[in-house]
C-alpha cells in the first residue's frame, strides 16, 4: 500500500474513532457539567472545577500567586516612612515616601493585623493575628527584636499615653491584652466586647475606645447590640461598655482633634427582617456612629449610604488634623468618603432623640455631610493621614498599592506600588469579586458582608425562600468548606457552582448573576483561598488536655454510661467523622421549629466550631453546652441523656479544640519531630 | 512540486477569503456618529398626557438620520414606509432600531425594528390596540406601553413586555394608571411616566420597577405638580435629565436634571435661564446632551447641543422651517443595563406584602392631626369595593397574601374606622414578595430592624370574608 494511502486510511480510522468518542463523551460531560453547575449552558470547561480548584501541588503554585494584601499602615512622625502591613504577605513593608519605594520588606507572624509606632519611632509593634503574638520590630535596624505574647487573635494596638504600655485587642477571645513594655509581659487582660479589632486613644490621653465586630449573642427576634469597651488608660480598666443598638462590624475608631466626638465604622444589618427585596435599604446599611462625648456620651449613628446608592463594608475611618474631615474607607465598593464633620456637628446638635433615631435609618441625610466620594483600587481597607493632614494614604488590599490622596483637592494623586505579582490569578478575581458589592443590587452588601473573614457574621437571618418570617437560618462559616459538600443547612445544593449560581442571583443579589468566568473564579477562591486560622486558644500545639481527651473518648463511645451500645445513628463519631468531622450526609436530629419547614439538615463540619456561636441551624443555641442543654432533651443528636454535667463539659472541651486538617499535618510533623529529639 | 503548489492554492484561498470579508465589512453601514430623531410638520400644542394624543401619538412624523460631520447635508428619511413613526430607540449594538409608526393613517400605531445597516422594519407587535413607546430591555426582550382595554383607564395605557418577536407578551402593570415614556435603566429597571387616572386624575411622577413588574416604587415626582414630558435619560455622570413642563396642554419645558442617587431631592434645572423652550433631550456620550430647541413659540425646535456643566446652548445641528425635530438618540453602540432575575412564577396566583408599621407615615400628615391618631384597622380596597378589614399587630404591622395582578390600596383607619391615610394603587405579581416600611412615609426611609410581629403568623389572605371582617371589627371596638 502506498504511503498517502496508508496515511489515509489512518486518519479516517482516527476520525472515526474520534467521532465514536466525541458524541457519547461530549453528552456525557455536559450532562457532568450540568450537574455540578446547575445550569445547563456552563461552556464545557474542565479549568472550572479541575484546574482553578486545585489546592496543592506544581499546578496550584503555577496558577496562583503569592500576594501581599496590604491592610494597615501608619506613617512616621515625620511623614518620610509609610509602614505597610502586607497581610498576606507576612510582612511590615517599610515605603520611602519621597521615592514611593518599598525599601525593606521584614518578615513577621501569620496574618499580621495593625502597626503602632512607638513614641520615638525607632520601634514597631505589628500585631499577628494567627500567631497570637505581637512582632518587636527595631526600626532603625529592620530587624525583629522580641515576639509579645498576647491573647488569641491580636488585632488593633494602641500604646498608654506615656507610651510605656502597649493595648492588645485579642479579636477572637474578646479581650485586651495590656503589655508592659519594659519587660515584654502582659500584665492585665481586660474583657472587651465580641469579636473586638480597632483601639484608639482619645486626645487627652484619658480613655481608649476599643471596637466590636459581633453583636452580643441574643435570641433571634432580639435588637442586635454591639458593644464599644472604654478603658480608662491611668488606672487600665474598662470603664465602660457603650452598647450600639442595631449595629455590629464596627472595625475603627477615630477621635476629633478636641476629643469631643468619636466615630466608629458600623454597618446597620436588617437580618430580623424578612429578605424579600434589596430596593429601600432591606438588607443592610452602612454608616459611621458617632460618640458625643460631651453630651453624656450619647451615641448617634449616621449613614453613608444614598437612596440609590450603598458604601458597603465600612472598615477605617481618620480624621484630618483640623478636624474639618473625616474620611472613611468602604472595602466593599472601593470609595472613600469625605464627611464634613461640621456639617455632622450642625445637624446633631439641632436634632432630638427622635429625630436622630429616624436619622439613622435615613438614606437622604448623608447628603447633610457626604462631601465627596473617592474612587479607589480594589478593597480599601486601612487608612492613615501624614502628619500635616495633607496626604491620605489608602491600603488597597486587593490591588497591592497604595493610593495617595489630595486631602484638599481631594483627588488621587498617585499610587504606590508595593511590588506584588503583576498578574491578577483566577483565585484572586474571585477573592475580589467576594469582597465587592458590584454584584449585589445597588451595590449594597457582598459575600464578606455576611461574611467578614470569609467566615460568618454571627447573625440570623430570615431568608424568606418560601413564606416571610419561616426558615430563619444562621450564617454559616466559608473556611475549610471546599471538601464538605452538600451545601446551605438543607443541603440541596450539592456545589458551591450551584450554591452561587442563579437563585443566589434571584434570592439574594437581586441583579445580573455572575458571569461564568466570574462564576468560575469565585469558586476557585472559595474553595482554595478561604481557610481556618489555627486553634491556638484550645489547641494550639495539637496536644489535648486531659478534659478534652475525655470529651474524646465521649465523642467517640459506642456505649453509654450503663453499658448500652448507642445505636450507630446517635453517636456523634457516626455524623461528625474523619478529617472534617461530618459524614457529609443529611440527618435528623430534632432541632426543627414550628417555623421550619421540614428538612434534614446537611451535617456541618466542626473545624473551628468554638468561632463559630451561635449554634444549629436557626441560631437558637448561644453556646456549644446549649445544644444538649437547651435544645437535644430528646437525644436525637447524640445520646446525651445518660451524661453527667462533667462529661458533657468534657465534649465540650473537645469539641472546642477541634481544628482544620491542615494544621493537624504540621502539628503531626512537629510532634514526631519532637518526640525523636526526647527520644535522641 | 506538488507541495508548493498545495501551499499556493492555500494561499490564493486565504487571500480571497480575507479580501471579502475586508470589502464586505467596507460594505457595512456605519452608523458612528449618527444622530437619528423625529421630526414632525405639526405643532407639539394642545397634547393629551392621559390618552397619548399629539403627545405619543403625532399625525405625519417621520424618523430621519443626520450626519452632524457634514454639515448642510440634507436628512435621509428612514421611515418613508410609514404614515407615522417616531419614538426611535437604537439596541445596545447599535445595530437595529426600536420605533412605534402606523402604516396607514387608519392603522393603529404599533411597534416595529429596523435594521440599520439595511434599513429594513419588520413589525414586532400586531395588536388591535395602539402601541407606542418601546424600550430595550437587556435578556432579548423590549418593554412598551399599549392602550388598554380596561374601562377604568379610560384611554389609559400598561406596560408590556415581550421578545423581540414579539412573542411571550406579559403585561407588567396592573394599577388604573396610565404608563408613558419608559427607558431601561442601568440598574436594570425600567423608568417610566406614571399617572393615576382612576378614580381621579393623579400627577404625573416617574415610577421604577424590574422588568418583571415587580418591586414598583416612586423615583421622582415635581413637588410643585409640574408634568413631564418624556424619557427620563441617564447620563455618564450618574444623573437623569428629562423634559418638565408647567403647561398641561404641552409637551414643551425645562431640561431637568436629578442624581440617580438620590432623586427625590436632587432637583436642578438646567435651562431656568435659557429663554426657549425644550421639547426632548437626549444624553450623548461626550457628557453634552443632544436637545430639541426652539427660541420662540414662532419658531421651529431645531436640534441644539446642550452643555449641562455651563447650562449653555451650543451650535444648532439642524434646523427645517418645515419641521420640528424632537426625540434625538444618537445611533451608537452603549451599555447593556444589567438583566435582572425574576421571581415571577405563573403558576402561583398570589403575591405576598408585609409593611412593618403602619403608623410611620407621610410627613406631611402629621400636619393635618394635632396628634397623629394610631392606626389599629387596615382596609384593603379593591378597584369597585373593599376587599377586607383586619387588624394590625400592635407594632403596626401587618402581612398579607393577595391575588397577583390585581390593583389594591391599602386604607389605614383610627379605632373608630375613620380612614386616616390611603395609599397609591399598588398590585403584586404572581410571587412577588414585597416590604413597606410604612405607609407614604418618607420613600429615604430604611426598615427599622425588628422583627414584624405579623410575620410569626401566616398571612392574612386577601379578600378577607366579610364575617369575619366584622367580628373583628367588634373586636376592636
Amino acid at each position: 500500500m502506498k504511503r498517502p494511502q496508508k496515511l489515509l486510511r489512518l486518519f479516517g480510522i482516527i476520525f472515526a474513532l474520534s467521532l465514536l468518542v466525541y458524541f457519547p463523551g461530549r453528552k456525557m460531560a455536559r450532562e457532568h457539567v450540568n450537574s455540578k453547575t446547575a445550569t445547563t449552558d456552563h461552556p464545557l470547561l474542565c479549568t472550572s472545577c479541575h484546574l482553578y480548584t486545585q489546592k496543592t501541588g506544581i499546578i496550584s503554585k503555577l496558577i496562583n500567586a503569592d500576594y501581599l494584601s496590604p491592610f494597615n499602615l501608619t506613617v512616621s512622625a515625620d511623614g518620610k516612612r509609610l509602614y505597610v502591613v502586607a497581610q498576606e504577605g507576612k510582612a511590615l513593608l517599610v515605603v520611602d515616601n519621597e521615592t514611593q519605594k518599598v525599601v525593606n520588606k521584614i518578615s513577621i507572624g501569620n496574618q499580621p493585623h495593625s502597626v503602632v509606632l512607638s513614641k520615638d519611632g525607632t520601634m514597631a509593634y505589628v500585631s499577628n493575628q494567627w500567631s497570637d503574638n505581637v512582632s518587636v520590630i527595631d526600626l532603625i535596624n529592620s530587624k525583629v527584636i522580641d515576639t509579645l505574647k498576647t491573647g488569641n487573635g491580636p488585632a488593633g494596638l494602641s500604646l498608654s499615653a506615656d507610651g510605656r504600655s502597649l493595648y492588645v485587642v485579642n479579636s477572637y477571645s474578646s479581650d485586651i491584652s495590656v503589655i508592659d513594655l519594659s519587660t515584654g509581659a502582659e500584665i492585665k487582660r481586660l474583657p472587651a466586647g465580641n469579636n473586638p479589632t480597632g483601639i484608639k486613644l482619645s486626645p487627652d490621653g484619658k480613655v481608649l475606645y476599643v471596637t466590636s465586630r459581633r453583636s452580643n449573642i441574643v435570641p433571634y427576634g432580639e435588637p442586635v447590640i454591639s458593644e464599644l469597651t472604654i478603658i480608662n488608660d491611668s488606672t487600665k480598666r474598662v470603664s465602660e461598655y457603650k452598647n450600639m443598638e442595631s449595629a455590629y462590624m464596627m472595625e475603627n475608631v477615630a477621635f476629633t482633634p478636641k476629643g469631643d466626638l468619636g466615630f466608629v465604622t458600623l454597618i446597620r444589618p436588617k437580618n430580623l427582617i424578612p429578605s424579600i427585596q434589596v430596593e429601600q435599604g432591606w438588607m443592610m446599611t452602612h454608616g459611621f456612629g458617632i460618640i458625643d462625648r460631651k453630651n453624656n456620651g450619647r451615641v448617634i449613628q449616621l449613614l453613608l449610604d444614598e437612596p440609590n446608592a450603598y458604601y458597603s463594608d465600612p472598615y477605617d475611618i481618620v480624621i484630618s488634623p483640623d478636624g474639618k474631615k473625616a474620611f472613611e474607607s468602604s472595602s466593599g465598593v472601593n470609595c472613600i468618603s469625605v464627611i464634613d464633620i461640621d456639617s455632622v456637628r450642625a445637624l446633631i446638635s439641632k436634632a432630638s432623640p427622635e429625630m436622630l433615631k429616624t436619622y439613622s435609618d435615613n438614606l437622604g441625610i448623608s447628603s447633610h455631610y457626604i462631601i465627596k466620594r473617592i474612587h479607589t483600587g480594589a478593597n480599601p481597607k486601612g487608612l492613615a493621614l501624614s502628619p500635616d493632614g495633607k496626604k491620605l494614604y489608602v491600603a488597597e488590599t486587593l490591588e497591592d498599592k497604595i493610593a495617595v490622596i489630595n486631602t484638599e483637592t481631594l483627588e488621587t494623586v498617585s499610587s504606590l506600588d508595593l511590588g506584588g505579582p503583576g498578574r491578577i490569578t483566577v483565585a484572586r478575581q474571585g477573592r475580589r469579586l467576594f469582597n465587592n458589592a458590584g454584584h449585589t443590587f445597588q451595590n449594597q452588601y457582598c459575600c464578606y458582608t455576611c461574611h467578614p473573614d470569609m467566615h460568618e457574621d454571627g447573625l440570623v437571618y430570615n431568608m424568606s425562600g418560601k413564606d416571610m418570617g419561616r426558615n430563619v437560618t444562621n450564617t454559616m462559616s466559608l473556611r475549610d468548606i471546599g471538601d464538605t459538600p452538600p451545601y446551605k443547612w438543607s443541603g440541596t445544593n450539592l456545589t458551591v457552582y450551584k450554591q452561587d449560581g442563579m437563585r443566589f442571583s434571584t434570592y439574594l443579589t437581586r441583579t445580573e448573576t455572575f458571569s461564568y468566568n466570574d462564576l468560575d473564579a469565585l469558586v476557585a477562591y472559595i474553595i482554595t483561598g478561604i481557610h481556618n486560622p489555627p486553634n491556638l486558644m484550645y489547641n494550639p500545639n495539637g496536644e489535648l488536655t486531659e478534659a478534652q481527651l475525655r470529651g474524646k473518648a465521649i465523642f467517640e463511645r459506642s456505649v453509654d454510661n450503663f453499658g448500652k451500645v448507642i445505636p450507630e445513628n446517635n453517636r456523634c463519631i457516626t455524623c461528625h467523622p474523619g478529617t472534617y468531622y461530618t459524614d457529609k450526609k443529611l440527618a435528623y436530629v430534632s432541632t426543627l421549629s414550628k417555623t421550619d419547614d421540614s428538612i434534614l439538615f446537611d451535617t456541618p463540619h466542626l473545624d473551628n466550631i468554638y468561632a463559630s456561636p451561635p449554634y444549629l441551624h436557626d441560631g437558637r443555641a448561644a453556646t456549644l453546652e446549649e445544644i444538649w442543654t437547651k435544645y437535644g432533651k430528646e437525644d436525637k443528636h447524640g445520646l446525651v441523656g445518660d451524661m453527667s454535667k462533667n462529661q458533657l463539659n468534657d465534649l465540650v472541651e473537645y469539641l472546642k479544640s477541634l481544628k482544620a486538617p491542615e494544621y493537624d499535618i504540621k502539628d503531626s510533623k512537629k510532634h514526631r519531630a519532637k518526640n525523636k529529639s526526647n527520644q535522641d | 512540486m506538488n507541495r508548493i503548489r498545495a501551499t499556493i492554492i492555500f494561499f490564493i484561498i486565504v487571500a480571497i477569503g480575507s479580501s471579502g470579508i475586508f470589502f464586505s465589512s467596507c460594505k457595512k453601514k456605519s452608523m458612528d456618529g449618527i444622530i437619528i430623531f423625529t421630526r414632525t410638520t405639526g405643532k407639539a400644542e394642545n397634547v393629551n398626557y392621559i390618552t397619548g394624543t399629539l403627545w405619543r401619538y403625532i399625525p405625519q412624523a417621520q424618523i430621519v438620520e443626520l450626519d452632524p460631520l457634514k454639515p448642510g447635508a440634507s436628512v435621509k428619511i428612514l421611515t418613508s414606509d410609514f404614515y407615522s413613526a417616531r419614538s426611535p430607540q437604537i439596541s445596545y449594538d447599535g445595530e437595529n432600531m426600536l420605533f412605534c409608526a402606523q402604516q396607514k393613517q387608519t392603522d393603529p400605531w404599533q411597534i416595529w425594528e429596523m435594521d440599520l445597516k439595511n434599513l429594513k422594519s419588520r413589525q414586532v407587535i400586531k395588536a388591535k390596540e395602539n402601541c407606542t413607546d418601546p424600550a430595550y430591555l437587556p435578556l432579548g426582550r423590549l418593554v412598551f406601553s399599549k392602550s388598554s382595554v380596561d374601562d377604568k383607564l379610560k384611554g389609559g395605557h400598561s406596560l408590556y413586555t415581550c421578545n423581540m418577536n414579539g412573542s411571550e407578551l406579559q403585561r407588567i402593570t396592573f394599577s388604573p394608571h396610565t404608563y408613558f415614556a419608559s427607558n431601561v435603566l442601568s440598574d436594570g429597571r425600567i423608568l417610566t411616566i406614571d399617572r393615576q387616572v382612576y378614580p381621579n386624575y393623579g400627577n404625573p411622577m416617574y415610577i421604577i420597577l424590574r422588568p418583571d413588574g415587580t418591586k414598583t416604587e416612586l423615583f421622582y415626582k415635581d413637588p410643585e405638580g409640574n408634568i413631564l414630558s418624556g424619557q427620563g435619560l441617564e447620563t455618564a455622570n450618574g444623573r437623569i435629565v428629562f423634559i418638565e413642563s408647567d403647561n398641561d396642554k404641552s409637551a414643551t419645558g425645562n431640561i431637568i436634571s436629578i442624581s440617580y442617587n438620590r432623586p427625590l431631592h436632587s432637583k436642578v434645572s438646567l435651562t431656568s435661564e435659557t429663554k426657549g423652550d425644550f421639547h426632548s433631550v437626549f444624553p450623548q456620550h461626550s457628557g453634552k446632551l443632544l436637545v430639541s430647541y426652539r427660541k420662540s413659540e414662532s419658531d421651529r425646535y431645531g436640534l441644539y447641543e446642550f452643555d449641562p456643566e455651563t447650562k449653555a446652548l451650543g451650535k444648532a445641528l439642524y434646523n427645517n422651517n418645515d419641521f420640528d425635530v424632537l426625540e434625538a438618540v444618537e445611533a451608537d453602540k452603549h451599555e447593556r443595563p444589567k438583566k435582572l432575575p425574576s421571581e415571577v412564577h405563573m403558576d402561583i396566583k398570589t403575591g405576598l406584602i408585609v409593611c412593618q408599621d403602619i403608623n410611620l407615615s407621610d410627613p406631611q400628615l402629621s400636619g393635618k392631626f394635632s396628634v397623629l391618631p394610631k392606626i389599629f384597622n387596615v382596609e384593603i380596597m379593591g378597584v369597585d369595593s373593599s376587599l377586607g378589614v383586619f387588624q394590625a399587630k400592635t407594632d403596626g404591622s401587618f402581612y398579607l397574601r393577595i391575588s397577583a395582578d390585581t390593583p389594591f390600596q391599602i386604607r389605614s383607619l383610627d379605632k373608630n374606622g375613620h380612614v386616616i391615610n390611603t395609599c397609591d394603587w399598588i398590585w403584586l405579581r404572581p410571587n412577588e414578595r414585597r416590604g413597606c416600611v410604612g405607609c407614604h412615609e418618607d420613600p429615604e426611609l430604611v426598615p427599622e430592624n425588628r422583627r414584624p410581629l405579623a410575620v410569626k403568623k401566616s398571612p392574612i389572605s386577601v379578600p378577607v370574608h366579610i364575617k369575619k371582617i366584622k367580628e373583628k371589627m367588634i373586636d376592636t371596638e
